[in-house]
C-alpha cells in the first residue's frame, strides 16, 4: 500500500490509533493482573464501564457535529434520580417501564433545551451546556434531595448475567456498535459529518445545517437517559454526584478514541475504544501498587500522553520534512 | 431538458446602495451565453438573483415563461438552476463522491446510502475529465487533498450530478488549467446539445470568444449590450464595459524613471502569484490593477511578508526575506490591507490603541503615556479625523475616518515602503479626497507606494505607472499616454489594446 493510500485508511478509520494504544495498555494491564482475561473479570469490568461507554456514543454525535455538550454528567444525574425513586425492590415491569420511558422523556427534553440554545438561539455550545448541567442537576437534587433508593435487585442480576456464556453488558456494547454501523450509512449520517466538517459548505449545498446540530443534542439527552440506565441498574441507589466526573471523562474517551474536538470526523467505535482504555489506565493504576496519592496525577499524565501524542507525532513529521 | 431563462429589469438595493437598476438577461437551452462586466457592475448581484440567494426589489424572472419568485437557493434548485463558484460548497473531510451526492444520495429503500453505486456513478462523472487530471483524483479521495483545480472539477461535477437545466459557471475557470479548460470546453458543447442553458461569467476574453454563442454586458447595475458572438469583437465588448472611451490619459507627475530603485522584485511567487517582477522608485506611486482576485493581494501579503514566497526580492538593493511582517516593518514598509474591520483595526478599542498599536516598543516600560497620547494627537490632526477625543471607540467612526485610523498607526512610523490593498473601498468621496492628497504628501517626503486598487478611474488619475495582473502574471505595464481607461481594462481582460 502506498503512503497515500495508508494515509487514507488511518484518516478514514481514525480509532486505528486508540486500537494501538488499547492493545499496549492491556498488555501492560495482563502483566499486572493475571486474570484480566477471566470471564468474571471481563464482566465486573464492562459492567463498571458500560454507564460511559452508552454515555459517549451522544457525546461522539454531537462533537462530530461540531459542537460538545457538558451536561451530560447532569443529565445522568437527573436521569439516576428519576429512576432510583420511581422504581421499588418489589417494581413491576410495568412499574420499570413506566420509569425507563419518563427517564427517555426526562432526557430528550434536556436534549431539546440544549439544542434549541445552540442550534437556533446560536449561543456557544460550552457556555451554554455547562449552564444546563447546572439546571439538570438541579432538577435533579429537587427529585432526590440524600443518597437512596432501592431499585430491585432482579434487573442488577440481567445487567451482570452472562447469556451464551458472553456478558450481558458486552452484548449490549456489540449492539451498540452494530447501530453505530447501520446509521453511519444513512444520508443523516452524512449530513452530520457536513455540518461538522465545513458548516457554510454544508448550507451552501442545502443541507439542514440548525436541524442538525439541534438533533445532535437530542441524542446525547438519550443517550445520557440511557446510560443513567445502566448505572442505576448496577449501583441500585440514587446519588445526587453519580454524573459528575462522567462528563469530562466523555470527552476524554471520545478525544482518544481519534474523534477531533473540531468535528467532521470520527466515530462511535473509537470512543468505545476510549473508554475502554480509559477503564485499563485505572486498573493499571491500581495494579501497580501506585500510592494513593500519586494515582490521580499518573492517571492524568498517561491521558495527557496519549492526547498528545499524534500531535507530537504530526510534528515529528513537520520537522522532518522541512 | 433544458429551459429559456428570462430577467427583467431586475433592480436590487442594500441599503442605500443601488447594486443594479436595470438588469436583464435572457438565456435559452441549449445555449452558452456570457455574461460580462466589470468589477462593481452587478453581474454578481444578477447572478444570485437568478439563484435565488437573494431576492430582487423589483423586476421579473421568467422561467419557461412564467414567473417564479425564489425564497431560498433550493427553490432555484428544485426547478434545475445550479451554479458552480468556486469551489465554496465542498466538505474537505469527505471524499469526492461523498461532495458529489450530498443531499441526493442514492439510497435504498431503508434509507442507507447506495455506496458502490456513489463510487460508480462518480467514477463515470470523473471519467468526464480522464487524461487532464492526475491520478490522485478518485471517488474515495478527500477533498482535502486535492488540489484547487482538481477541487473545481469536483464542483462542477456536482452540479452537473444534480441533472440541472441551467448551469451558471461563476468563473469556473480561474483555477484549471489549459487541458482542464479545453475538456470542460468540450463538455459544455455536449451539455448545449443536451439542451442544457450555460450562463458563462467570466474575465477571459480568449475564452468567451472561444465557447459562447451570445454576450450580455453589464455597466453600473444596466445591462448594455446583447449580441451574438459573431456580431461583435474584443473593442466593442471593453467599450460597452467601460462606457464612452476617454482617451485622453489624466495629467501625471512626471515618472520618476531617474530616481533610485526602492524596490525591486524578481519572480515572485505566492499564493495566486505566479511570477512577478517590478521595480519601484523612490517617491514613485506604483499603482497594481486588474480584476479582483488576480494576485494583486497576495502579492501585497508577500512583499510585507504575511505569506510564504519564493523569487527575489530587494529593499534599496539589499536581498531581504522577510518571513514575518515584523521582518518587514524594520526595514520600513507598512501594508493597509482592504477590509478594514476584519483586517485593519481592533473595533472594540480606542482610536489610540489602533494608531499606536505598531509602536508601543517605542514607548518604553512602563509606557510613557503623555507621549503616546501627543503623538497620536498630531497624527490624528494631520489626518484631519473628525472625532471627539483619542479615547472613542474606533467602531464609532464613519468608514471615511476608520480607515484614516487604519493608515495613521502606519505613517507615525514613516515608513519607506507603503503598501496598500485596495483602501478607499466603502469610502466616501469626501474622505477619499484627503487619502489622496496624504498619499502625495507621503510621496513628498519619499515614500514609496505601492497601490492596488479596484476602481480604475482612482488608479488612472493617481498613479504614475500601472502594473496590470492577470491570472498571477503582469498583463501590462502601463504609463504616459499609454495609461488610459480601455488599455487598462484590455489588460484586465488578458488582452491586447493600443489606443
Amino acid at each position: 500500500m502506498s503512503i497515500n493510500r495508508l494515509q487514507r485508511v488511518l484518516k478514514r478509520h481514525s480509532y486505528l490509533f486508540a486500537l494501538l494504544l488499547l492493545v499496549v495498555a492491556l498488555l501492560i494491564n495482563f502483566s499486572l493482573q493475571a486474570n484480566l482475561f477471566a470471564l468474571t473479570t471481563i464482566n465486573r469490568n464492562l459492567a463498571n464501564s458500560l454507564p460511559l461507554m452508552v454515555l459517549v456514543v451522544g457525546q461522539t454525535v454531537v462533537i462530530i457535529g461540531g459542537g460538545i455538550d457538558l451536561s451530560v454528567g447532569a443529565i445522568v444525574t437527573l436521569g439516576n434520580a428519576i429512576l432510583a425513586t420511581r422504581i421499588a425492590a418489589d417494581a413491576s415491569p410495568g412499574d420499570i417501564g413506566l420509569a425507563i420511558l419518563l427517564t427517555c422523556g426526562a432526557g430528550l427534553l434536556a436534549g431539546v433545551i440544549n439544542g434549541l440554545c445552540v442550534a437556533y438561539l446560536r449561543l456557544q455550545p460550552l457556555v451554554t451546556t455547562y449552564a444546563t448541567s447546572f439546571i439538570f442537576s438541579g432538577v435533579a437534587l429537587l427529585i432526590l434531595p440524600r443518597p437512596g433508593g432501592d431499585v430491585t435487585r432482579d434487573l442488577r442480576t440481567l445487567y451482570l448475567s452472562t447469556p451464551g456464556g458472553i456478558p450481558f453488558t458486552l452484548w449490549m456494547v456489540l449492539l451498540i456498535v452494530v447501530i453505530w454501523l447501520l446509521a453511519r450509512g444513512t444520508r443523516y449520517a452524512q449530513f452530520l459529518f457536513a455540518t461538522g466538517g465545513k458548516p457554510d459548505a454544508a448550507y451552501f449545498t442545502g443541507v439542514p445545517v440548525n436541524f442538525v446540530r439541534f438533533s445532535t443534542y437530542l441524542w446525547s439527552g438519550l443517550f445520557g437517559a440511557l446510560a443513567a440506565l445502566a448505572l442505576t441498574v448496577s449501583t441500585r441507589t440514587g446519588s445526587p454526584h453519580v454524573g459528575d466526573s462522567m462528563t469530562l471523562q466523555s470527552v476524554v474517551a471520545v478525544i482518544l478514541g481519534g474523534t477531533r474536538l473540531s468535528g467532521g470526523q470520527g466515530g462511535v467505535v473509537g470512543s468505545l475504544i476510549g473508554v475502554v482504555i480509559l477503564g485499563v489506565i485505572s486498573n493499571i493504576i491500581s495494579f501497580a501498587n501506585v500510592p494513593s496519592w500519586w494515582q490521580t496525577l499518573v492517571n492524568a499524565l498517561i491521558i495527557i500522553g496519549a492526547l498528545v501524542g499524534p500531535g507530537l507525532v504530526r510534528l515529528a513529521r513537520k520537522a522532518v520534512a522541512r | 431538458m433544458g429551459l429559456s431563462l428570462s430577467a427583467r429589469h431586475i433592480v436590487k438595493r442594500y441599503g442605500g446602495v443601488l447594486a443594479l437598476s436595470d438588469g436583464n438577461l435572457e438565456v435559452t437551452s441549449g445555449e452558452v451565453v456570457a455574461l460580462m462586466g466589470a468589477n462593481g457592475s452587478g453581474k454578481s448581484t444578477l447572478t444570485k438573483i437568478i439563484t435565488g440567494v437573494v431576492a430582487p426589489n423589483e423586476g421579473q424572472l421568467l422561467i419557461d415563461n412564467q414567473l417564479a419568485r425564489f425564497s431560498h437557493p433550493s427553490a432555484a434548485k428544485r426547478l434545475g438552476i445550479v451554479a458552480v463558484y468556486q469551489e465554496l460548497s465542498l466538505i474537505p473531510d469527505m471524499t469526492v463522491a461523498e461532495n458529489i451526492w450530498l443531499t441526493h444520495e442514492p439510497m435504498t429503500a431503508n434509507f442507507r446510502l447506495r455506496g458502490r453505486e456513489m463510487r460508480t456513478r462518480s467514477q463515470v462523472l470523473l471519467d468526464l475529465f480522464s487524461g487532464t487530471v492526475g491520478p490522485a483524483l478518485d471517488p474515495e479521495a478527500p477533498i482535502g487533498a486535492l488540489a484547487p483545480g482538481e477541487r473545481q472539477i469536483v464542483e462542477i461535477l456536482k452540479a452537473i450530478s444534480a441533472e440541472p437545466r441551467l448551469l451558471i459557471l461563476d468563473e469556473a475557470t480561474a483555477s484549471l488549467d489549459r487541458q482542464q479548460v479545453i475538456r470542460l470546453f468540450d463538455l459544455i458543447k455536449t451539455w448545449k446539445q443536451q439542451g442544457i442553458a450555460i450562463v458563462f461569467v467570466s474575465h477571459r476574453m480568449e475564452e468567451i470568444f472561444r465557447i459562447a454563442d451570445r454576450t450580455t454586458v453589464i455597466r453600473n447595475g444596466k445591462t448594455v449590450y446583447s449580441e451574438r458572438m459573431e456580431n461583435t469583437t474584443e473593442q466593442e465588448l471593453i467599450r460597452q464595459m467601460i462606457g464612452d472611451v476617454s482617451l485622453h490619459a489624466a495629467a501625471h507627475l512626471e515618472s520618476p524613471a531617474a530616481s533610485p530603485v526602492r524596490l525591486r522584485v524578481e519572480g515572485l511567487t505566492a499564493g495566486s502569484v505566479r511570477g512577478v517582477s517590478l521595480q519601484l522608485h523612490d517617491a514613485e506611486l506604483l499603482g497594481l490593477g486588474g480584476l479582483q482576485g488576480q494576485g494583486q493581494t497576495d502579492l501585497l501579503l508577500a512583499l510585507f511578508g504575511a505569506i510564504p514566497h519564493t523569487g527575489r526580492v530587494l529593499v534599496d538593493d539589499r536581498p531581504v526575506a522577510f518571513r514575518h511582517p515584523d521582518d518587514a516593518m524594520q526595514q520600513g514598509v507598512a501594508f493597509v490591507p482592504g477590509d478594514r474591520s476584519t483586517e485593519g483595526l481592533l473595533l472594540i478599542r480606542s482610536i489610540l490603541d489602533n494608531l499606536q498599536l505598531p509602536s508601543w516598543a517605542r514607548y518604553g516600560f512602563p509606557l510613557r503615556m503623555p507621549k503616546a497620547y501627543s503623538d497620536a494627537t498630531s497624527a490624528a490632526r494631520d489626518l484631519n479625523i473628525m472625532m471627539t477625543s483619542l479615547d472613542m471607540l474606533v467602531s464609532s467612526l464613519s468608514g471615511g475616518n476608520a480607515q484614516k485610523v487604519v493608515l495613521g498607526k502606519w505613517l507615525m512610523r514613516k515608513p519607506n515602503l507603503l503598501l496598500l490593498n485596495d483602501p478607499t473601498k466603502g469610502v466616501d468621496v469626501g474622505a477619499k479626497g484627503e487619502f489622496y492628497s496624504l498619499l502625495a504628501n507621503l510621496r513628498q517626503s519619499g515614500t514609496s507606494i505601492l497601490f492596488y486598487s479596484s476602481d480604475d478611474e482612482e488608479l488612472l488619475n493617481l498613479c504614475d505607472r500601472v502594473l496590470v495582473l492577470h491570472d498571477g502574471r503582469i498583463s501590462a505595464e502601463l504609463r504616459a499616454a499609454g495609461l488610459n481607461h480601455a488599455n487598462l481594462v484590455a489588460a484586465s481582460m488578458g488582452t491586447e489594446q493600443r489606443l
